[in-house]
């Protein structure tokens, strides 16, 4: 019993001491190691890519509304040109119309009519208020604002 | 002959047994720890190995191969010593060469590499927070990033109806990234460029060979020479810039790499030359001048930020919008403007003059309808005007910049303060003797005849020198005169929203150089110099019961956060009702007096003709008059007021033959623009509301 006892032992000691196995286990833990900083690293590498393809899509979406955004002031322009009050008169003139005089118009009292409706002009294009406006609250609740709408129930 | 454990059994065979290995030259190592450590020594000779147990519970798993000198493979003893010279044992000998390296030099060369493992760990940190980091930083940061100025898009600028005066476009720089260059296309990027744009080809290359990196450059914009040698941006409009875009995703076309068309804003004015002495223009800075591009600049060209851009996609980040510039709706009704300037165009051919204005405005509000001027800008294209202009400070907004002596048209306000102090009425007498003498200075009337016995009317009528002369000497005294063309804001600025106005001239009685003489000439238009804007105020203030209105150009202003309606600015009340009701009586009693060409059939007006003469050097030049006339109506219910000047008319020098047709053509058209029905029409409708 004993002899088997010590030669259990032995065998065990002998085993755990066997350079073949300690080069196994420690290349196992290299790989272990390895494959973790490989999936580490693949993880980082993933979210960069992610972050790269968004940061290249902001920049080519920026690109197009900027784009845009010319070629709407562009065409804005280019329809103001096109009704000029010089064009404009030209084209009445061709058609035979002429500018009338007081004894060409016949005036007639409207009740209530005040007039033509005055011009409503548009706003500038774009303001940070706008953009900041733009953006769901869910970016930019910020922690105690979320506390306060959920203690308030909302 | 030693001993050796043997390691190559396969499993299953369970007695390990001993087998010889031929003695090396050199005692064999066996593996040994110390300090923690594990460590290869070499076997004392003699010594016996200890023998291990092998293991019974399961196989060994495939060792390690040993490549061998002829291909082969066998598989490596385990555990089986190293031998600096020999080798593992049973493994081949290794090389000549390597088996004379000793242990110390090996320790040497890794004491060595350690050494330079950690020096340039030490580099590392250095430059990474060292003192110097921020240094190596921008270093790093070079071309990683492009600080750029964001300019926001300028504002627009409408006519009262929403018609586009002011609009954007674009042009486009030609700029170059450096690091795209290559010889290929540097030659390619001169020739095209040099073709497209006729531009010198060893000009191009020049600025494209040059060493910029080394300079630290890694993108310039690339220019042109003038004849004057001056150096500015290339830029293309956007039908050149298509062009090029198409060459740049022709891979077929020549090969233009770095070549990059950058966009800039450019300010366009769809009326063209309708206006543009009011508008201004913009100059390729995108800063505003004259008119009110450059009164509200500020305004309109919003506030540019500085940003550092990215140039690398993973930090690439939305930028807010630089605050926006606002936009401008204005009083100018386009199509009273471009009436306006018809008309004076057609009298500025018909007359021969050499220039001329025209402006209509609301005495009620001081709105300004129209504001004509004669030869036209084209903002659109400033430069080659300036360059035709050719004075030192040309004068690109006459209504504002222009001053000239008033003659006749000023009498209304003589008028109107000696009628306001209580010194005369519309039917005090005047015995007119042909000349009068104030301050040692003799003063005629404009035919140099005496009228005799006159009242005020006809004073006014017949537009008597003397006899306004005699109201400011004899009647209101120098105090009482030049206090009220004070209240009518003579001689300063009236505060228009356009910039390049000027004050005028008035010479009062705290002046050094006045004298008593310039009483008498001020009272009929000399010697004193008003900008038109200025004498249509004050003669508004008559219009408009007395009070004088500020007139202004712009009607909303639109901003991000919304709109904004001026208000009309009251400057003062120089007269009283009363006084002003008077005097427009009594002149829309003369008009028809002084001339048959300021009448409109069915509408009652109220004006003054006025024929001043040009001042130079030597005096008055006896050849040149600047004819004009000031007129507004419909009374009593005043809605425009009109101020006609024509400079060195050619036909005739009278405002009354001159100018005085113009205000009844504008008239004639005004009312129906307008929409104001006759008198009669206006009376019944009052009359039965």
């Amino acid at each position: 019993m004993r002899d088997g006892r010590t030669s259990t032992q032995a065998s065990r000691h002998a085993f755990r001491q066997a350079p073949w196995r300690l080069q196994f286990r420690n290349t196992g833990r290299t790989v272990l190691g390895v494959i973790g900083l490989l999936v580490l690293g693949g993880v980082y590498l993933a979210v960069n890519a992610k972050v790269a393809r968004a940061g290249r899509e902001l920049l080519v979406l920026e690109g197009r509304r900027e784009s845009l955004q010319r070629a709407n002031s562009e065409l804005s322009a280019a329809l103001a040109s096109a009704t000029a009050p010089e064009i404009m008169r030209e084209r009445a003139a061709y058609l035979s119309f002429h500018p009338a005089g007081p004894e060409d118009v016949d005036y007639m009292f409207v009740e209530g009519y005040s007039g033509e409706p005055g011009f409503d002009p548009p706003r500038p294009l774009s303001s940070i208020s706008d953009r900041r406006s733009m953006l769901s609250p869910a970016y930019t609740e910020t922690l105690g604002e979320w506390l306060a709408r959920w203690l308030e129930g909302g | 002959m030693r001993l050796f454990k043997d390691r190559t059994r396969p499993a299953g065979e369970a007695p390990p047994r001993l087998r010889a290995v031929p003695e090396d030259d050199q005692p064999p190592l066996r593996s040994v720890r110390a300090g923690g450590q594990r460590r290869l020594r070499p076997i004392p000779p003699g010594g016996q190995p200890k023998l291990r147990q092998p293991s019974t519970l399961k196989p060994p798993g495939p060792r390690p191969t040993l490549h061998t000198s002829n291909g082969g493979a066998r598989p490596l003893p385990r555990g089986a010593p190293f031998n600096p010279r020999g080798g593992f044992a049973g493994s081949p000998p290794l090389e000549p060469w390597l088996q004379r390296v000793s242990p110390r030099r090996i320790r040497l060369v890794m004491a060595m590499m350690g050494l330079m493992a950690a020096g340039l760990l030490m580099q590392l940190i250095r430059v990474q927070f060292g003192p110097y980091a921020p240094v190596f930083a921008a270093r790093g940061d070079v071309g990683a990033s492009r600080i750029e100025q964001v300019f926001p898009s300028r504002g627009l600028i409408y006519d009262r109806r929403g018609n586009l005066l002011a609009a954007n476009a674009s042009r486009y720089y030609l700029e170059v990234e450096i690091r795209q260059l290559s010889p290929i296309s540097i030659r390619a990027i001169a020739e095209v460029l040099s073709r497209i744009l006729v531009l010198p080809l060893e000009d191009l290359h020049a600025q494209l060979s040059v060493d910029w990196a080394a300079r630290g450059q890694f993108r310039i914009r690339l220019t042109r020479t003038d004849q004057n040698g001056q150096t500015w941006p290339i830029t293309v409009d956007k039908n050149v810039a298509g062009v090029l875009n198409n060459f740049l995703a022709d891979p077929q076309a020549p090969d233009l790499s770095g070549l990059d068309l950058v966009p800039a804003p450019l300010r366009v004015y769809p009326a063209g030359n309708l206006a543009g002495h009011v508008l201004g223009f913009v100059n390729q800075e995108d800063e505003g001048f004259f008119g009110i591009e450059g009164y509200y600049d500020e305004w309109l060209s919003g506030k540019p930020i500085t940003v550092e851009r990215p140039m690398i996609p993973p930090e690439a980040r939305l930028f807010p919008d630089p605050p926006a510039g606002v936009n401008l709706v204005l009083t100018l009704d386009l199509e009273i403007q471009q009436m306006v300037e018809i008309e004076l165009q057609k009298a500025i051919e018909a007359s021969g003059s050499e220039s001329g204005q025209v402006i209509v405005m609301d005495p009620r509000n001081g709105e300004i309808l129209a504001m004509a001027a004669w030869p036209t800008l084209d903002p659109n294209l400033y430069e080659p005007w300036l360059a035709k202009a050719g004075a030192e400070e040309p004068v690109i907004t006459p209504a504002v910049a222009a001053q000239y002596e008033p003659g006749s048209t000023f009498k209304v306000l003589t008028m109107a303060a000696a009628l306001d102090a209580g010194k005369v009425e519309p039917e005090t007498e005047f015995v007119d003797e042909g000349q009068i003498e104030v301050g040692g200075n003799l003063i005629r009337n404009w035919d140099g005849s005496a009228w005799g016995p006159q009242t005020m009317l006809g004073c006014m009528k017949h537009s008597l020198n003397v006899c306004l002369a005699w109201v400011a000497s004899e009647k209101l005294g120098a105090s009482d005169f030049y206090s009220y063309l004070n209240a009518f804001e003579i001689g300063q600025l009236i505060g228009i929203d356009l910039a390049g106005e000027v004050p005028g001239q008035l010479r009062n009685t705290r002046h050094p150089e006045w004298t008593e003489s310039d009483l008498g000439t001020n009272a009929f238009g000399q010697g004193v110099s008003v900008t038109p804007i200025q004498l249509l105020a004050a003669v508004g203030a008559v219009a408009n019961h007395g009070l004088l209105i500020q007139p202004h150009l712009v009607r909303q202003v639109v901003g991000p956060q919304g709109a904004y309606s001026p208000q009309p600015t009251v400057l003062g009340r120089p007269i009283t009702e009363e006084t002003a009701q008077t005097l427009t009586d009594m002149l829309s009693t003369t008009l028809e007096g002084e001339t048959p060409f300021a009448h409109v059939p069915g509408y009652l007006l109220a004006g003054k003709t006025g024929t001043a003469q040009v001042p130079t050097e030597r005096g008055y030049d006896p050849n040149w008059t600047i004819a004009s006339f000031v007129g507004w109506g419909p009374l009593p219910d005043v809605q425009f007021i009109i101020l006609v000047r024509l400079d060195k008319p050619e036909s005739s020098p009278w405002g009354s033959v001159v100018a005085a047709p113009v205000f009844q053509e504008v008239v004639e058209r005004l009312v129906v623009l307008m929409e104001i029905p006759p008198d009669g029409m206006r009376e019944g409708y009052a009359a039965s509301h």
